[in-house]
């Protein structure tokens, strides 16, 4: 009896997150038949049974949302896809052991850069995730990350840099020249987990000084 | 960094050279072991531990790591060409076990529910095949490393 | 090669500053030919339960230079032993191993070069970058009696950093030391550095 090598009807197949949002991809074959359809199951690590993901049977994009399925974040997860083609070959391929705590990408933050004339004021909005508390509000990295801290870093034209650490989402740096150029980046930093955001930068200039005009 | 498990402290330690070594195997470890039905070091054993029970589980369940489970898995750390990254955890791991080593035996209070959180651990791991076994703990270090870094005085 | 027998490498001696670890030893000389040399290493725990294994360390298996640096394979506060050996073509010497177990707390801190410079009324510090390990407290006070002193934890980077918007005709002093978590340790303090900084001081 010959096994027929199925394995090019399904690559890769992984999660990719950021903030918790836990999308589940794969790749098909590279001609790809148009009937070749897909079928998601998951389960919690630990466990013995795997669920069939609603709304991810026999369809026939390569993704599949998986964030509510996954949103534990003190558990670890395996997903798992079945792949059937136009001429009933099948293969299923499993994810390697997912952690949402520590496999996710924290997104750069979203932040206003406020010139003044002697200062700059950097507001941070704050960090919304998808996950939500037992009571439906909404989680921000800061309710789930309790050691998490901003950078705040102005760069003066390419002479010398200002960088401070704060858990505060509001920060001002002061004692600037005005009517000049400053380049400004804010990142996420998690110490515990080791990570850190791709910086938010601004590039802003202080406001004139009219107070003798 | 140092870490405060209850009364037992352990500094010298750089949990992110830990975690590294870790990552840095991830996914081949983690792939040799499909028994995902099974999870050892499971939330019975790790949750709601009490800041001094925290010492004496901590020196339980990292001195099996040091004789049983490094121990038996080295040959596959050479194998899979690992034996860099496992010794960085190895030696480690030593190392924590040697400085709680003291500080727990001189602490009897919660040594018995310590002891019963690590049989939880210990009957589940007997009761898989030795190799399967094995493999599986070293899986689930990234579990242990998660646990111990809420005892991080940052 | 008209070599029978090669000789082991001799005088194996570590030095070890501010964390990066260098293992040196005297030469294997073989006139007109290329000696190359492989360095391993054990840590406290294969030493105890897996002493027949050695492992190869990242940079020098093989090197042709008699010195290995080996901070990155050192990677816990444990001691290590340490071995060299030679080879010529297929002949390969006997091993040498390091007299005295090398454990890294025992690195020598240095103070660490800072230079203090002004921009405006910006008092501003560059850190020598000396790696990972390193965190830099920098101490810096106002020159004048009862003065309280500042402490900063400053990164490294390559532009200088800011420190303290200072007052016109006051005068800053500045000291900083290291600190390196995986031993526990602090350097010395660099020498303490003033500034004065230009200005009619404010009137008070």
């Amino acid at each position: 009896h010959i096994t027929e090598d199925t394995s090019d009807l399904l690559q890769h197949v992984k999660f990719q997150s950021s903030n918790f949002e836990n999308i589940l991809t794969w790749d098909g074959k590279l001609e790809s038949a148009p009937d070749t359809v897909y079928s998601v199951q998951y389960k919690t690590y630990g466990e013995g049974e795997w669920l069939e993901k609603e709304g991810c049977q026999r369809i026939t994009r390569k993704s599949c949302n998986l964030t509510v399925e996954t949103s534990n974040l003190t558990e670890l997860y395996y997903a798992r896809v079945t792949a059937i083609d136009g001429a009933g070959r099948s293969a299923t391929k499993m994810t390697n052991r997912f952690s949402p705590l520590q496999d996710t990408n924290i997104k750069p933050p979203d932040v206003t850069c406020i010139p003044k004339v002697r200062s700059i004021q950097m507001n941070v909005h704050p960090p919304y995730t998808v996950i939500r508390a037992r009571n439906g509000h909404q989680l921000t990295l800061e309710n789930i990350f309790q050691d998490l801290r901003y950078h705040f870093n102005l760069r003066i034209n390419h002479t010398y840099q200002m960088h401070f650490e704060r858990k505060q989402r509001k920060f001002e740096f002061f004692g600037l020249t005005p009517d000049t150029e400053f380049h400004g980046t804010v990142m996420i930093c998690i110490p515990n987990l080791f990570k850190e955001s791709a910086p938010y930068e601004c590039q802003v200039k202080t406001l004139p000084d009219r107070t003798w005009t | 960094q140092e870490f405060q498990f209850g009364p037992c402290q352990v500094d010298g330690i750089v949990l992110q050279k830990l975690w590294q070594a870790f990552w840095a195997m991830k996914d081949i470890v983690q792939a040799q072991d499909n028994i995902t039905s099974v999870r050892l070091l499971r939330k019975e054993v790790l949750q709601n531990v009490s800041e001094t029970e925290s010492c004496h589980l901590l020196h339980a369940l990292l001195r099996f790591y040091v004789n049983t489970v490094f121990k038996n898995y080295h040959d596959k750390a050479v194998e899979f060409g690992i034996l860099k990254s496992f010794s960085t955890l190895a030696n480690n791991f030593f190392v924590i076990v040697s400085k709680l080593q003291a500080s727990q035996e001189k602490m009897f209070s919660t040594r018995e529910s310590a002891r019963r959180r690590f049989l939880l651990f210990y009957r589940a791991f007997k009761q898989l095949d030795r190799e399967a076994a094995v493999t599986k703990a070293f899986g689930e270090m990234d579990i242990l490393l998660r646990w111990m870094e809420k005892f991080n005085q940052l | 090669d008209g070599v029978a027998v090669l000789p082991a490498p001799q005088n194996l001696s570590m030095q070890s500053t501010n964390m990066k670890h260098v293992l040196t030893w005297s030469p294997v000389i073989v006139p007109e030919e290329i000696i190359r040399y492989s360095v391993e290493y054990q840590g406290e725990y294969e030493s105890l339960y897996t002493s027949h294994i050695w492992i190869p360390s990242s940079w020098c298996s093989p090197t042709q230079r008699p010195e290995c640096d080996i901070t990155e394979d050192i990677t816990a506060t444990v001691s290590y032993s340490l071995r060299v050996r030679a080879t010529l073509g297929s002949l390969t010497s006997a091993w040498s191993t390091l007299k005295h177990r090398f454990n890294q707390n025992s690195t020598i801190l240095t103070p660490p070069g800072m230079e203090i410079t002004m921009d405006g009324f910006h008092l501003l510090i560059k850190l020598e970058d000396l790696g990972p390990h390193f965190e830099f407290f920098v101490f810096y006070w106002r020159r004048e009696p009862g003065a309280k002193e500042h402490v900063k934890v400053v990164r490294p980077g390559v532009l200088p950093v800011y420190l303290e918007t200072v007052e016109p005709g006051a005068a800053y002093c500045v000291k900083a030391r290291t600190f390196v978590k995986a031993i526990g340790r602090h350097s010395a303090f660099s020498r303490t550095e003033c500034v004065k900084v230009q200005g009619e001081a404010l009137p008070l």
